[in-house]
């Protein structure tokens, strides 16, 4: 479903993805894992066309999408939910959900208002308060249902736990885990190894730029290397147990 | 109490251009200077089609005001697009370069004499407490607080007012939600031209329109954005009707000849002062 091929990234001489190759089938659940700066958000940005790439292409659905605008690549059926939530502060919950539906039609709107309503029951409870007063989680789940309000096929999702207590993680978690199995593809990059990968099917390392492993989840979560550089702090309580 | 009416005649102009500055402040970052050339290209289409063919005034002002919504348009279309590198300075120099060639087509078009615009209502004046008022002031007052009540409702109602706040907020985060912001951009010099041909259209039959009025219209709506704090509708509106009242007030105390002198001098006690405006909220930068 989504295919980019050897992509090259630059900000102004410094060189933030190189012969990044990732790939996401129809139903995956994907995640990429990376330290601070590994240059996962780049990889999602650059997807979407929100920075531009240098080489490489990114194809989806077989059609190259990194020369496309961001809003058509969304009206194409690729979502973002990008990093650190940013809902529009000073516009009301109900708001956003409606911005999420902008190119959609009316009836569509409204059936899929209902739908993530009923999955992120909060969002309902306070959909005329301002977005800006909601705290992190709850700005996350508005984040995602302004996402799934545009009808995607792909959902690209951006350090999700960033910020959130571990409660928290785990019910954003359990929601994308519904949402996957209901059929929605999922690309995620997470600095938290532990849950990205606990969630997905497949994973990739990403490091200074570039892909250094990929293989099924659990695998990497049993990996030695991964567990050194990613998982330190359990790794360290298993040994201590 | 005189002063006060005539005051807020001059600073219902001055706070619509204000809003065409925060308008185009909020969707791109810039003070476009073309702002003031708006309200003349209003004054001058008015001009040409009531005074001059003599169209029924409210056919004339639909006309005069859809064209401008029109220039807006082709401005942000020929001016913002085709500028490769968005950033503020290359923007600005645009905008200030724009302005000076619409007032040297203007000049071409309608001549360097100051032209005179009919009256569109009966002329009379109303008694009010302390002084009287006149009826044109009253109609420049009521139309100007109408457009503002308008402008709030389309972006607090409407799709695509929703969509340019949005756009205020965070347009990277609207992009991902669909909406163009290039297209919000063009949105944005079209109402912003639009608020400025109204203001243009109703002021034109009290003063005599002139090519190069853009200039002064335009830094007198500009201090009067900068005096409510810049990216704030509400306080753009504040900000016109209190220059408005203060330039008028400070009439009666200093030579008329420094008149327009207040207005500079507004922007350099909100800069050294009070540099977010007297309603502006501090800058809070994302993270
Ligand atoms: N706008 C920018 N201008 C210049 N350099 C940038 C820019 N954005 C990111 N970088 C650099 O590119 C590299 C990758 O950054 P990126 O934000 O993609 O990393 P990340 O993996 O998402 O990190 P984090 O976990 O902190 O979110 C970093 O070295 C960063 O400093
Ligand atoms: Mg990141």
């Amino acid at each position: 479903m989504l295919e980019v091929k050897s992509l090259y990234v630059s900000y102004g001489g410094v060189q933030a993805l190189t012969n990044v190759s990732v790939h996401v089938k129809k139903g995956e659940f994907v995640s990429l894992i990376g330290s601070n700066g590994a240059g996962k958000t780049t990889l999602l940005n650059s997807i979407m066309n929100i920075v531009s790439k240098q080489k490489g292409s990114a194809l989806f659905d077989g059609k190259d999408v990194t020369k496309k605008t961001t809003s058509n690549i969304v009206a194409d059926g690729m979502a973002l939910v990008p990093e650190g939530r940013r809902v529009f502060a000073n516009m009301s919950v109900h708001e956003n959900l409606e911005m999420g539906g902008f190119k959609r039609p009316a009836s569509e709107v409204k059936q899929k208002l209902a739908e993530v309503t009923e999955m992120f029951p909060v969002l309902g409870e306070r959909a005329s308060q301002m977005a800006g007063m909601l705290s992190g989680g709850e700005q996350q789940m508005l984040a995602i249902a302004r996402a799934l309000m545009t009808n995607p096929r792909i959902l690209l999702m951006d350090e999700p736990s960033m910020g959130l207590a571990p409660l928290v993680i785990k019910e954003v978690y359990e929601k994308l885990k519904v949402l996957a199995s209901t059929g929605l593809t999922i690309l995620l990059v997470e600095q938290n190894a532990s849950v990205a990968l606990k969630y997905a099917q497949r994973g990739y390392v990403l490091e200074n730029g570039r892909i250094i492993m990929q293989g099924k989840a659990s695998e990497l979560l049993g990996d030695n290397e991964v567990k050194r550089a990613y998982l330190g702090k359990e790794y360290k309580e298993k040994w201590e147990r | 109490m005189q002063f006060l009416y005539s005051g807020l005649t001059s600073g219902s102009i001055y706070g619509l251009v204000a809003l065409g500055f925060n308008i185009i402040y909020n969707t791109t970052g810039i003070i476009n200077f073309a702002q003031g050339e708006f309200v003349m290209i209003g004054g001058m289409l008015i001009y040409t089609l009531f005074s001059v063919m003599g169209l029924p005034f409210p056919i004339a002002f639909f006309g005069a005001v859809g064209c401008a919504f029109l220039v807006g348009i082709v401005f942000e279309r020929v001016f913002i697009r085709l500028t490769r590198i968005k950033n503020e300075l290359n923007l600005i120099t645009v905008t200030i370069a724009a302005s000076i060639i619409i007032r040297d087509v203007a000049m071409h078009v309608w001549g360097r004499d100051s032209l005179p615009v009919k009256e569109f209502i009966p002329v009379f004046n109303i008694k009010m407490p302390g002084g009287v008022i006149s009826s044109q002031s009253v109609l420049v007052i009521l139309v100007s607080l109408a457009v503002a009540f308008g402008l709030n409702l389309f972006l607090k109602k409407s799709r695509y007012g929703k969509a340019m706040r949005a756009s205020f907020d965070d347009p990277v985060a609207a992009e991902t939600c669909g909406i163009s912001v290039s297209t919000i951009r063009v949105m944005s010099f079209a109402v912003a031209s639009l608020l400025g041909a109204v203001a243009g259209v109703i002021i034109a039959p009290i003063m005599f329109v002139t090519y190069d009025d853009g200039i002064m219209t335009g830094l007198k709506g500009f201090s009067a954005a900068i005096l409510g704090g810049l990216g704030n509708f509400g306080a753009a509106i504040a900000g016109g009707l209190m220059l408005g009242i203060f330039e008028s007030f400070s009439a009666s105390v200093i030579p008329s000849g420094l008149k327009d002198a207040v207005a500079f001098l507004v922007i350099l006690l909100i800069l050294f002062v009070k540099p977010d405006g007297l309603f502006g909220k501090k800058k809070v930068h994302r993270v």
